[in-house]
């Protein structure tokens, strides 16, 4: 449901306000529910999570989801959004670029079908700058981010994936002017209702060249493909005590270091008697995240109260949010608006394709053309195709070089980023992917180098991997080659050249986190489909067909390099618990964990889950401004706010802010009010114990106290009824002492808030003697890490080049398990998403690929549980896919990792080991099809 | 000339003009029922099936709303996903996914209900034998496309939901 979660309810909306201030950042917050779709709709008791604490039973929005609620952007109309709201309402579509290489001149409005021709029809020179290219017009220059960072005065430092997302080129092509990339709107047409809509759309759906008219010349010398700033660099060197990389060098003269560590690396290989030296090379397709639902939301301007109203299914509201207004902050703006108020819906599938997609400026810069009149904008399977963001293209390549001993001694690669039209974060998914380069392994040089360049394609964004399922492939691949040429074991060369705590990863950043991937290659290697892949292999041969075992490994990092996270915990007046967080929950199940977790220190699951509330960060008061430069030392800052949603934020970083905020709770209201009930002013939280939802004295007789009775408790004593926490880790955790219940006391948070009874919103408390990471771990990249590794079992049809997954065992290291159901169910979609990326998923490039406007699941397929092994335990004779998690040990620290990646990550790679198993040809184009597997035999 | 069916038991009057118009459109702009969903509209992936009989001793069969004229229609019963449950009281199978785990985004799942209810029906009367189980079900919701699960939640709660109507 759109955003509120309660407990088997039908859900309800739950509207954000973001207010625009005078310098038009985005603060605040009402949290006003709406209960726009379940009015009249009680909760379902009988539905709840789970009486046990820390227990999900269900997911706490399954109810919902499974009776077909309205809960996606795509279900509402005007006539859905509450009395405020105009019922009669407008729908947008906008035409499409067919061609970088000629100007566009316009419409020819007499070849448009009648209903296209009653529609209002927007071209690019009617719209103000601020809406043609939001924040900063711009044309086709890819270095747009510097003049970004200059013009709003952000420090290097502060530099981070997510900020600023600049938009880069016209969001609707000037006439006159050559489209910027394939999918660019060249115009916008507003349609009355949605019958003209649909009139319009059958008659002119894929007949475009009728009515665009373009100019006949052609430009001779297309624009060279620029790369996106920033580009990334990795050059590590660490032999005899002599140490330089990226991590640890000064940042000023690194690059001007890079080439002679490079010399130095040559040479010392050079040195290197019997030295194996691989030389490899992989591409892949562009990907489309093919969520479910097609982009789709409402806009509507109520000019009397100034306000954007916007109902989106988003991955990063705030970042969107922040982008529509600062179309409309600008003097030249149709209209100014004070504020922007978001119904935020639940996404009908994410995997990345959500965060910070153009979509939502699409929709609000529609708003400004429908007169006060809601506007809908949905993109139907075609659009979706030829504009959502993709996976990248990429190419990469490289040598690998090994000693006679196995050990590893340089990894270099170049990975290029086909980026597509928008910035977007290609140029940071090109950078992970370069972390990424280093696999699993411990290496002590590598001279690593990515970028993500401009070109006429779609948009390429942050697509689940982020870069890592095209680097693991080529290092994976890569390693198994060289097992080969040397008759090693590979599974033992991996084992000769793991990384682990203490080491440094190709950036030079420090391995902080106990890895266990040598526990994860022992149980990798003991199943009985690796350890008698020989015998199978001759099994299947008696049956004549040509079978292949493959194995693979990943290491793939989680969150970001550097992670602000928001979460408050409720006592409600019955003594249930409520959770607010900032976070999105695209289908991973992050609302039904966080309910969850907070049951061992609360001593009941929440019953209501509130996500996406992304207004929670204005109550901190906290900032990200540190004009002083005192960091942790300046009370009321912070390293960053708030980040887009992403699956593998939940485990380990949201889980956090939660448990910390419930921590509070307890310490703030909980400890207070029972010390009250039970008159004892020295009672500690190691006197009590919680008991079946009631807080019980461990030794002697006292009545046991209820929550219900706590909570009545709190509100006679006026005790806070909420807390809310900010936590930020980058390396380690921000950690605070803060003054609540009478004690002064230490959280692993960087900012507290109360909600005291008599007020809506949260009262910070100030910290004191605060500590955090420093400045120079955010060059470290990233911090924390999700082994896996996969066993793949197949066969290959020599006739027709089909590949059937017979097996697949995966071995991960989860650390704590919050949810198991949570956690296979994101392995086995992972599992899938993998083997249909690796076999299926075609998409070329241009005008033949999905930019032209015919593509949909017709032409573009994605796996059906046919092509997945869908029993969830190995047995000789039936297809399964196995997932072995690694018992918890007490190296987790009773923390999950992030996992929904990584699972997927080694499984391409272990598919094209198991292919070159079975037929002996190795296949490092992604993805390997049928006519690519008959190509590979034929050679 | 008018096309006449019923959806979830309501009767439905449309006026022949409107026959081209595709049924989701109708379920979700006329009837406000958004349970059944748009995904590909080309009747590929499934997510929008709805249930359809014709005639009073009918069969259940599934249709593909994305791809299906009001046309077609006349003289059928329609059940959406909003029709399936009983009240406040879920279906077998909707109980089965929803403790099972077995859907995630959950924009898939009304597709997956609303074919494994017309496997459900048809199995009562098929009783068919329990190892042509897996290839029954495969028949069943195999075509339907799922992005976030890999399937085997579903496979596995429709499974057990099955063995049950057979036992």
């Amino acid at each position: 449901m759109t955003n509120k979660f309660e407990i088997g309810s039908r859900g309800g909306v739950t509207r954000r306000t973001f207010l625009r201030t005078s310098t038009g950042v985005v603060l605040t917050s009402i949290l006003r529910p709406q209960a726009l779709a379940a009015e009249g709709v009680s909760a379902q008791a009988e539905n709840s999570l789970s009486q046990v604490p820390g227990v999900a039973t269900q997911r706490i929005d399954g109810y919902a989801k499974v009776t077909g609620q309205k809960v996606y952007a795509r279900d509402f109309n005007a006539r859905d959004m509450g009395p405020d709201w105009p019922e009669h309402q407008c729908h947008a579509m906008f035409l499409r670029a067919l061609t970088t290489k000629q100007k566009f001149l316009g419409i020819d409005t007499d070849a448009l079908p009648a209903a296209a021709k009653r529609a209002r029809l927007v071209l690019g020179n009617e719209l103000s700058e601020a809406q043609r290219s939001p924040r900063l017009s711009a044309s086709r220059d890819p270095s747009v981010d510097q003049k970004i960072l200059a013009r709003y005065a952000i420090k290097p430092d502060q530099e981070g994936f997510d900020r600023p997302s600049a938009v880069l080129f016209d969001l609707i092509v000037q006439p006159g002017n050559r489209p910027d990339f394939l999918g660019q709107a060249v115009a916008l047409l507003i349609f009355d209702d949605s019958a003209g809509l649909r009139d319009a759309q059958n008659a002119m759906q894929f007949q475009d060249r009728l009515f665009q008219v373009y100019d006949e010349a052609v430009d001779p010398a297309p624009s060279e493909d620029r790369i996106f700033y920033p580009e990334t660099t990795y050059v590590k060197y660490a032999v005899d005590n002599e140490v330089f990389d990226y991590a640890t060098a000064n940042p000023k003269a690194y690059s001007g270091q890079v080439d002679a560590y490079r010399s130095k690396i040559k040479e010392r290989l050079s040195a290197i008697d019997g030295l194996v030296r691989h030389d490899f090379k992989s591409d892949m397709c562009a990907m489309d995240p093919m969520f479910m639902e097609p982009e789709a939301g409402l806009a509507w301007h109520d000019a009397d109260r100034k306000t954007l109203h916007l109902v989106l299914g988003t991955q990063s509201p705030d970042g969107d949010v922040s982008e529509v207004l600062s179309m409309y902050r600008e003097d030249d703006a149709p209209f100014q608006i004070d504020r922007v108020e978001l119904t935020s819906c639940f996404p009908g599938g994410g995997f990345g394709g959500r965060d910070k997609s153009p979509f939502s400026l699409m929709l609000g810069l529609a708003a400004a053309f429908t007169k006060g009149r809601p506007v809908k904008l949905a993109y139907d399977r075609f659009e979706q195709f030829r504009v959502g963001l993709k996976r990248h293209a990429a190419t990469l390549e490289g040598q690998i070089a090994v000693a006679p001993d196995m050990r590893l001694q340089n990894i270099e690669m170049q990975l290029q980023f086909d980026g597509g039209g928008r910035k977007n974060l290609s140029p940071y998914v090109a950078s992970l992917a370069a972390l990424c380069a280093g696999g699993a392994y411990a290496t002590p040089m590598a001279n690593i180098y990515a970028n993500a360049f401009h070109s006429e394609n779609v948009s390429g964004g942050s697509q689940r991997g982020f870069g890592g399922p095209q680097a693991f492939f080529a290092i994976e691949t890569a390693l198994d080659d060289v097992a080969h040429e040397k008759g090693w074991d590979p599974v033992e060369l991996r084992r000769a050249n793991l990384i682990a705590k203490g080491d440094t990863t190709v950036v030079g950043g420090p391995v902080k986190q106990s890895l266990r991937l040598d526990e994860v290659l022992d149980a990798a290697e003991a199943h009985p489909l690796w350890s008698e892949r020989t015998t199978l292999q001759a099994e299947y041969a008696e049956r004549g067909l040509h079978y292949g075992t493959g194995f693979a490994l990943s290491l793939q990092a989680y969150g970001t390099s550097g992670d602000g996270m928001v979460a408050a915990v409720l006592l409600n007046d019955d003594g249930s618990f409520t959770v607010q967080s900032d976070a999105v929950d695209m289908g991973n199940g992050s609302a039904t964990t966080l309910g969850v977790v907070i049951g061992d220190i609360l001593g009941a699951n929440a019953t209501r889950v509130d996500m996406g509330c992304y207004t929670l960060f204005g109550q901190t008061g906290l900032t990200t401004r540190d004009d002083t430069g005192h960091r942790w030392a300046n009370p009321n800052w912070t390293a960053k706010s708030v980040g887009s949603s992403s699956a593998c934020l939940t485990a380990l970083h949201q889980v956090h802010v939660v448990q910390q905020a419930a921590q509070g709770l307890f310490l703030a209201t909980i400890l207070p009010a029972a010390r009250a009930f039970w008159t004892m002013p020295d009672l500690t939280r190691d006197d009590i114990e919680w008991i079946a939802g009631a807080l019980h004295m461990k030794l002697g007789d006292a009545p046991p106290l209820p929550l219900g009775r706590i909570a009545s408790l709190a509100r006679e004593l006026n005790l806070p009824r909420g807390t809310l926490g900010h936590a930020y880790f980058q390396d380690s955790w921000a950690e605070a002492d803060f003054h609540i219940g009478g004690n002064l006391e230490h959280l692993i948070l960087d900012g507290l808030a109360l909600y005291h009874s008599d007020s809506e919103t949260a009262q910070p408390v100030q910290r004191q003697n605060a500590f955090g990471p420093n400045a120079q771990t955010r060059r470290y990249s990233r911090y924390v890490w999700a082994p896996c590794a996969n066993v793949v079992g197949l066969t290959v049809d020599r006739a027709t080049g089909r590949v059937q997954i017979e097996n697949i065992v995966s071995v991960l290291n989860a650390g704590r398990v919050h949810v198991p159901e949570l956690v296979s169910g994101q392995s086995q979609g992972g599992v899938a998403m993998a083997i249909s990326y690796t076999l299926h998923e075609d998409m070329p490039p241009g005008m033949s690929g999905p930019a032209n406007g015919t593509w949909n699941l017709n032409r573009y397929h994605v796996a059906r549980a046919k092509d997945v092994p869908l029993n969830p335990r190995y047995s000789v004779g039936k297809r399964a896919q196995e997932l072995i998690i690694l018992p918890e040990s007490q190296s987790d620290q009773r923390q999950g990792r992030g996992i929904a990646e990584a699972v997927m990550c080694s499984i391409p790679p272990a598919i094209s080991n198991a292919l070159k198993d079975a037929v002996g040809v190795r296949y490092t184009s992604l993805p390997i099809t049928q006519d690519k597997v008959l190509e590979g035999l034929q050679k | 000339m008018t096309i006449s069916f019923t959806v979830n038991g309501q009767p439905q009057e449309v006026e022949d003009s409107r026959g081209a118009d595709r049924l989701i459109e109708y379920l979700h702009e006329d009837l406000g029922l958004t349970g059944s969903k748009f995904c590909c509209g080309i009747g590929v992936c499934r997510a929008c099936t709805v249930s359809m009989t014709k005639g009073p001793n009918a069969t259940a069969e599934p249709i593909i709303s994305c791809s299906t004229a009001l046309s077609s229609l006349h003289h059928t019963s329609i059940t959406t996903i909003e029709g399936v449950s009983d009240g406040s009281a879920l279906h077998p199978v909707q109980t089965a996914f929803l403790e099972g785990f077995a859907f995630q985004c959950g924009y898939c799942t009304p597709g997956f209900v609303m074919a494994s209810v017309i496997f459900l029906d048809w199995l009562k009367d098929a009783q068919i034998p329990k190892d042509q189980l897996d290839e029954a079900i495969e028949d069943a919701i195999g075509a339907h496309i799922c992005r976030c699960t890999g399937y085997v939640k579903y496979y596995e709660a429709l499974k057990a939901t099955a063995l049950e109507v057979l036992e």
